[in-house]
C-alpha cells in the first residue's frame, strides 16, 4: 500500500492530507505562520499524525517560501554582470534590479563576434577589492549565452581565480532564449539559493527527528515534483495554483475544464485539456520578474471567500484584502462566505451572526429578508462575474497562442466541451452564480478545502530534455539543464539524432534522480541551412519530455447540477 | 498605451524546395533574435496568433487560373490570413500598428495568377486591402513598397484602382528582377497618377533611399491623405543581400520605418538569411514599437560601392521630370463583344520565374469618370489554348460599370475554359469552369 502526504502551504491556511491508494486517509488544516513556514509545515504533519509506527512513503510540498522572499525583497544582495552585445536597448526593458554592462558579443547561432575585454574585468575585480559592501552573489549572463557559454565561462574562470569564495550563478544554465528573462531567472535564483538551503536542511531534520525517513519533496510550478535538495529554488514560485490544477486532475479524469480554487483572499485558475494541465508559453512572472521558469498557464485573481467588503462611492465592493475569517465564522467583518451561509449554500457558518454582517452594511430600515437576500445575491453575483470574466479571458489567451508552424494552424486544439471545476472554501456556495454567468456547468469535488493538498501528494515527476543541434558549427546545447558540448555526428543526422536526444534525456534525469517513464517526444524540425545553393548541414530542434500529471485518482463521484435547484 | 501588433510567422514546416531562398531556414533566425532580446516582453508589444484566409477573401482580390484547385495555396493562405488577423486589429482599434512578420510573401503575385512568381501566389497586402475595404468600409489606402525587387503584383491589382495609391522603391528595373517598375508607369486611365515607382541606382544606401523618401514619398502621401498606410517591407535592399546591390543597412531600415510610419508593416522578399533578416526584422519591429534601434548592427560590415549623395540627387530630379512626362501606355480600344462605353486596351507579358513560362494578358478597363470603372483581364498560358477571364466590378462602383461587369461574365461563359468575376461593390466572387459551372465564393 502506497501512502504519500502532501501539504500545501496557502495564504491563510495550510492544508495537509494522506492519501493512501485512491482514498483520503486523513486531513488537517492549520493556521499559515508567513513568518515561520518550517513551523507551519511541522504543525501540519504533527496534526497528520505522522510517526515512525505509521510510515509514509513520500512527503510532498507545496511552500510559499521563495515566493515570499521574491514579493518581499528578502534575499541577499546579487551583483548582476550582463554582456549585453547589440540589439536592442536594455533601457527598453524595465529591470527591477541594478545590473553592470560588460563588453562580449555572441550572434544568434552562438559564434563569437567581439571577444570581452579582460581589462575591464581587472577593473571591476579591483573595484571589487575596494568595496566593502561588495556581495558574494554575482550573476553573469551574457546575451545569445544560451548558444554559446564561452563569454560567461571565460568570466567565471577569472572570477574564481581571483575571488574563489564568491557564489557564481550563470546564465547559460537556463538555457532557454530571452536574455531578459534569462537574467532575471538567474538573478532570483541565486539571490533564493541560501534561503531555500537552510530551509531544506531543517524540514528534513525536523521530520527525521520525528522518526519520519520518507524522502520529501517539493511541488514545481511547472507541476512537477523533486528533492529538495535538486530543486532550484525559483521553480517552487506560485506551487499553490499549480497544486490547485494538479488537486482537480486528481478528481477528474482525462476531462477538459476549467479550475478555479477558492481561496481566502484570492482565486486560482487554471486550464485542463483532455487530462493535460496546459501549459504557459511563456515563464511565470513573479512581482516586477518575468522568469523563464516552466510553469502551467495559471491566473489568479484577487478575490476570495474571505474578501473584504468595502464600502465605496457607487456601493459595495470586494476588497483585494482579507480582515480575517468570515464574520459568520467568528471573524471581525462581513465577507462573501457570510452571504453564502445566509443564503444556505454552505454548510457552516453561524447564519444569525451572518445575518448580522450582512444587516451592518445597509441603512437599517433596509433590514427586511427580501432587502438582505437581494444583497447576498448581489454580493455573490458580483465575485462569480470577476472570475467568469477572467476565465473568458485566459480561454481567449489559450485560443490565441501563436503558431509557428503551417500543422499547428492546420491542427488547432479541438474547441472542447469545457466545464469548470470549483474547489476551496466557497466552491459550494459559488457554484450556481458561477454557472449563471458562464453557461456551461460547475461541479464540485467531495474534497473542496484540501484540493491542493492532494494534487501536491499525488504530483508526479516532470521531466524535459529539449535539444538544439547545430551540425555546421558541430555544437549543441539542452535547454533545460544548459549543458552545451561538441557534436561528433554526421552533417545530416536522422536515426542518430533521435538517439542522441534519448541518451542526453537520459543522462539529465538520472542527474536529478528521476525515473523517466511515460515519456513522449515532440516531432523534430529540420532546419537545412544552406550556403550558396548548397546544404551544408542542419539544424535540429527536438524535445523529449514527460508532461505534468498525477500519479493517482481519488475515488470519488462529483457532485454534479445545482444545489439550489435541489432545494 | 498604444500598442504594436506582431504577428510572426515562419511556416518552419514549409519550404519551396530544400535550397530555395523561401525555405524553413529564412525566419529562423529572426525568430532566435527577437526571442532572444525579449521584444515580446515589451509592454507595448502585443503577439497575435496566425490565421487562414479563406479563399473567397483571396479572390475577391486575385483571379487564381485555371483553377484555384490547380495551386498549393495552405501556405499562402496562411500568410494572407495572418496578414488579415492583424488588418482586423488595427481596423478595430487593438494596436495602433503592427508588422506581418510572416511567410511566404506577395508583392509579386499579380490580378492573375497561373503560378508562383517571385516566390509569391497570393498578395499578403492587396488581399489585406481589399478585406479592409469590404469589411470596415475603409477609403483611401496607400502601399509604400520598400522590398529591393519592383512590387509588379500589387502595382497590377490596383493600376486601375483611384482608391490605392501605390508607391514602389526599387532598384532599378534594368538592373534587377522582375524589370519593371519605371517612372513612367503612372496607372490606368481611371487611376491616373495613383502609381508612383521610383527606380533607384544601386548603391544608393542609407541615405539616398531616407532622401526619397522625405523629398518625394512623404510629400505624395500627404498629398493623398491616406487613411491607412501599408509597408511592404521587403529586406532586400540590405548590404548583404546576395541579389541587388542597395547598401541600406539594419538601421537605415528603422529609419525607413521611422519616415514611413505604415499603420502595418508586411514582410516581403530579402534572402540575406543571416548577415540581414535577424537584424533588419529587430529594427523595423523597434521602430514601429517606438524604441531605440540605434544598437541593431549587423556582424558584417557593408563592403558595397556606395552612390554619391550629390548624384543620386541629380538622378532623383531626373526620375521627378520623367515621371511629370509620363505619357499613357494605353490605347482606346472599341470591340464589338464589349459594353458600352470606351475601353482602354493595354497588351501584357508575364514572365513567372519559379517555373519559366510566360503569361500573355490582354487587359482593358472602362473609362469611367464616377468609379474605377469595370476592368477585363484575358490571359492565356502558351502554348496551352485555354483562355481565362478575370472580370472586376470595382469598389464604389457606378451602376453602368456594375451592369458592365455582370455583361461581360454572362457573355464569356461558355466562351473560354475559366471565368472569375470580383463583384468587389457586391462582395461576391462568381467562378465559372468548363467541367464545373458556377462556383460561389463567400467573401466575408
Ligand atoms: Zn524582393
Ligand atoms: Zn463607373
Amino acid at each position: 500500500m502506497r501512502r504519500h502526504v502532501g501539504i500545501d502551504v496557502g495564504g491563510t491556511f495550510t492544508d495537509a492530507v494522506v492519501i493512501n491508494e485512491e482514498e483520503i486517509e486523513k486531513k488537517a488544516k492549520v493556521p499559515t505562520d508567513q513568518d515561520n513556514l518550517l513551523q507551519t509545515l511541522l504543525s501540519a504533519l504533527d496534526r497528520l499524525g505522522l510517526d515512525g509506527g505509521n510510515p509514509v512513503d513520500e512527503i510532498t510540498v507545496s511552500t510559499t517560501l521563495v515566493t515570499n522572499s521574491i514579493l518581499q525583497g528578502r534575499f541577499p544582495p546579487v551583483e548582476l554582470y550582463l554582456l549585453p552585445g547589440g540589439g536592442m536597448k536594455l533601457e527598453s526593458l524595465s529591470w527591477p534590479v541594478p545590473y553592470k554592462i560588460m563588453s562580449g558579443t555572441i550572434d544568434y547561432r552562438g559564434r563569437e563576434i567581439l571577444p570581452p575585454d579582460e581589462l575591464q574585468w581587472r577593473r571591476i575585480l579591483q573595484e571589487r577589492r575596494q568595496n566593502p559592501l561588495k556581495s558574494d552573489h554575482v550573476a553573469i549572463v551574457g546575451k545569445f549565452s544560451h548558444r554559446n557559454k564561452l563569454h560567461e565561462d571565460q568570466l567565471a574562470a577569472y572570477w574564481r581565480l581571483a575571488e574563489p569564495e564568491v557564489h557564481l550563478a550563470l546564465g547559460h544554465e537556463w538555457g532557454q532564449a530571452n536574455f531578459y528573462r534569462r537574467s532575471l531567472t538567474t538573478y532570483l535564483n541565486l539571490a533564493s539559493q541560501d534561503l531555500w538551503l537552510e530551509f531544506a536542511r531543517e524540514l528534513e531534520r525536523a521530520v527525521g527527528e520525528r522518526g519520519c525517513h520518507a524522502p520529501i519533496k517539493v511541488l514545481k510550478t511547472d507541476g512537477g515534483v523533486l528533492p529538495l535538495d535538486q530543486v532550484r529554488p525559483v521553480e517552487t514560485i506560485y506551487s499553490g495554483p499549480t497544486a490547485g490544477v494538479l488537486g482537480a486532475m486528481a478528481q477528474n479524469p482525462d476531462a477538459s475544464y476549467v479550475v478555479v480554487d477558492i481561496g481566502g483572499t484570492t482565486t486560482d485558475l487554471g486550464i485542463v485539456l483532455s487530462g493535460s494541465p496546459l501549459v504557459s508559453a511563456r515563464g511565470a512572472k513573479i512581482g516586477p520578474y518575468k522568469t523563464l521558469v516552466r510553469s502551467l498557464a495559471v491566473r489568479s485573481v484577487a478575490v476570495g471567500a474571505d474578501s473584504a467588503i468595502v464600502r465605496e462611492a457607487d456601493g459595495l465592493s470586494l476588497a483585494r484584502y482579507r480582515l480575517g475569517p468570515a464574520y459568520c465564522l467568528g471573524g471581525p467583518a462581513p465577507t462573501p462566505t457570510d452571504a453564502m451561509c445566509y443564503l444556505g449554500v454552505v454548510p457552516y457558518g453561524d447564519r444569525v451572526r451572518a445575518e448580522e454582517a450582512l444587516a451592518s452594511l445597509l441603512p437599517d430600515e433596509h433590514h427586511l429578508p427580501a432587502d438582505l437576500t437581494g444583497l447576498a445575491e448581489s454580493l455573490l453575483e458580483e465575485m462569480a462575474g470577476r472570475l467568469a470574466a477572467e476565465i473568458r479571458a485566459m480561454e481567449q489567451e489559450w485560443q490565441d497562442e501563436p503558431a509557428y508552424k503551417i500543422w499547428g494552424v492546420l491542427h488547432p486544439h479541438e474547441a472542447r466541451q469545457f466545464y469548470v471545476w470549483v474547489s476551496g472554501g466557497g466552491a459550494r456556495g459559488l457554484r450556481d452564480f458561477l454557472q449563471k454567468q458562464l453557461r456551461v456547468e460547475v461541479r464540485v469535488g467531495r474534497f473542496p478545502e484540501v484540493s491542493n493538498a492532494v494534487g501536491a501528494a499525488l504530483a508526479r515527476p516532470t521531466f524535459s530534455c529539449t535539444l538544439h543541434l547545430d551540425t555546421v558549427l558541430g555544437r549543441f546545447s539542452l535547454e533545460e539543464s544548459g549543458e552545451q558540448g561538441k557534436w561528433q555526428g554526421s552533417i545530416r543526422p536522422h536515426a542518430e539524432v533521435d538517439a542522441f536526444l534519448e541518451k542526453s534525456a537520459e543522462r539529465l534525469a538520472a542527474a536529478k534522480g528521476i525515473d523517466l517513464t511515460g515519456t513522449e517526444k515532440e516531432p523534430f524540425d529540420f532546419f537545412p541551412i544552406v550556403q550558396g545553393y548548397r546544404t551544408v548541414g542542419q539544424i535540429v530542434r527536438g524535445r523529449l519530455y514527460v508532461p505534468p500529471g498525477v500519479r493517482g485518482h481519488l475515488n470519488q463521484r462529483p457532485e454534479v447540477g445545482s444545489r439550489r435547484s435541489e432545494t | 498605451m498604444n500598442k504594436t501588433g506582431i504577428l510572426f510567422f515562419p511556416a518552419f514546416d514549409w519550404s519551396l524546395g530544400e535550397t530555395h531562398p523561401e525555405r524553413e531556414e529564412r525566419l529562423l533566425y529572426t525568430q532566435e533574435q527577437l526571442f532572444e532580446e525579449g521584444v515580446f516582453d515589451l509592454p507595448q508589444i502585443r503577439q497575435f496568433a496566425p490565421g487562414m484566409a479563406p479563399l473567397g477573401k483571396a479572390l475577391l482580390t486575385q483571379g487564381i487560373f485555371p483553377h484555384p484547385a490547380k495551386h498549393d495555396l495552405t501556405a499562402h493562405l496562411i500568410a494572407a490570413g495572418s496578414t488579415l488577423v492583424l488588418g482586423e486589429a488595427l481596423a478595430e482599434g487593438q494596436i495602433q500598428n503592427g508588422f506581418a512578420l510572416v511567410r511566404p510573401p506577395g508583392h509579386h503575385a499579380g490580378a492573375t495568377v497561373l503560378g508562383n512568381r517571385g516566390f509569391c501566389t497570393l498578395n499578403n497586402e492587396a488581399i489585406l486591402i481589399n478585406h479592409l475595404r469590404s469589411k470596415y468600409g475603409v477609403k483611401k489606402i496607400a502601399v509604400v513598397d520598400t522590398d529591393v525587387h519592383h512590387g509588379d503584383g500589387t502595382q497590377d491589382i490596383f493600376y486601375h484602382d483611384p482608391g490605392v495609391l501605390f508607391i514602389s522603391l526599387h532598384q532599378d528595373g534594368r538592373t534587377l528582377y522582375p524589370g519593371t517598375g519605371f517612372a513612367s508607369e503612372k496607372g490606368g486611365p481611371n487611376a491616373w497618377g495613383m502609381n508612383l515607382d521610383i527606380p533607384l541606382p544601386p548603391g544608393t544606401g542609407d541615405d539616398g533611399i531616407h532622401y526619397v523618401l522625405e523629398n518625394w514619398v512623404l510629400p505624395r502621401l500627404d498629398e493623398f491623405k491616406p487613411d491607412i498606410v501599408i509597408n511592404s517591407a521587403g529586406q532586400d535592399n540590405h548590404f548583404s543581400d546576395p541579389l541587388a546591390s542597395m547598401n541600406v543597412t539594419a538601421r537605415g531600415y528603422g529609419r525607413i520605418t521611422e519616415l514611413v510610419k505604415p499603420d502595418l508593416a508586411v514582410l516581403e522578399g530579402g534572402y540575406s538569411i543571416e548577415a540581414a533578416l535577424p537584424y533588419v526584422n529587430l529594427a523595423i519591429l523597434l521602430a514601429l514599437a517606438g524604441e531605440d534601434y540605434d544598437g541593431v548592427v549587423e556582424a558584417e560590415k557593408p563592403t558595397r560601392p556606395q552612390v554619391s549623395f550629390t548624384s543620386l540627387v541629380s538622378r532623383v530630379k531626373e526620375l521627378k521630370a520623367e515621371y511629370a512626362q509620363a505619357q499613357p501606355n494605353w490605347v482606346w480600344r472599341p470591340e464589338p463583344y464589349l459594353p458600352d462605353g470606351t475601353w482602354a486596351y493595354i497588351p501584357r507579358m508575364i514572365y513567372y520565374d519559379t517555373e519559366g513560362f510566360q503569361e500573355v494578358r490582354f487587359d482593358r478597363v472602362r473609362k469611367c469618370a464616377h468609379c474605377g470603372g469595370t476592368v477585363f483581364i484575358e490571359s492565356r498560358r502558351p502554348p496551352s489554348r485555354g483562355r481565362y477571364a478575370l472580370v472586376r466590378i470595382p469598389f464604389g462602383a457606378c451602376p453602368q460599370c456594375s451592369q458592365a461587369g455582370y455583361d461581360l461574365w454572362e457573355y464569356l461563359i461558355g466562351r473560354v475554359e475559366t471565368v472569375q468575376l470580383q463583384d468587389q461593390a457586391g462582395a461576391q466572387v462568381l467562378f465559372w469552369h468548363l467541367d464545373e459551372g458556377v462556383t460561389h465564393f463567400s467573401t466575408s
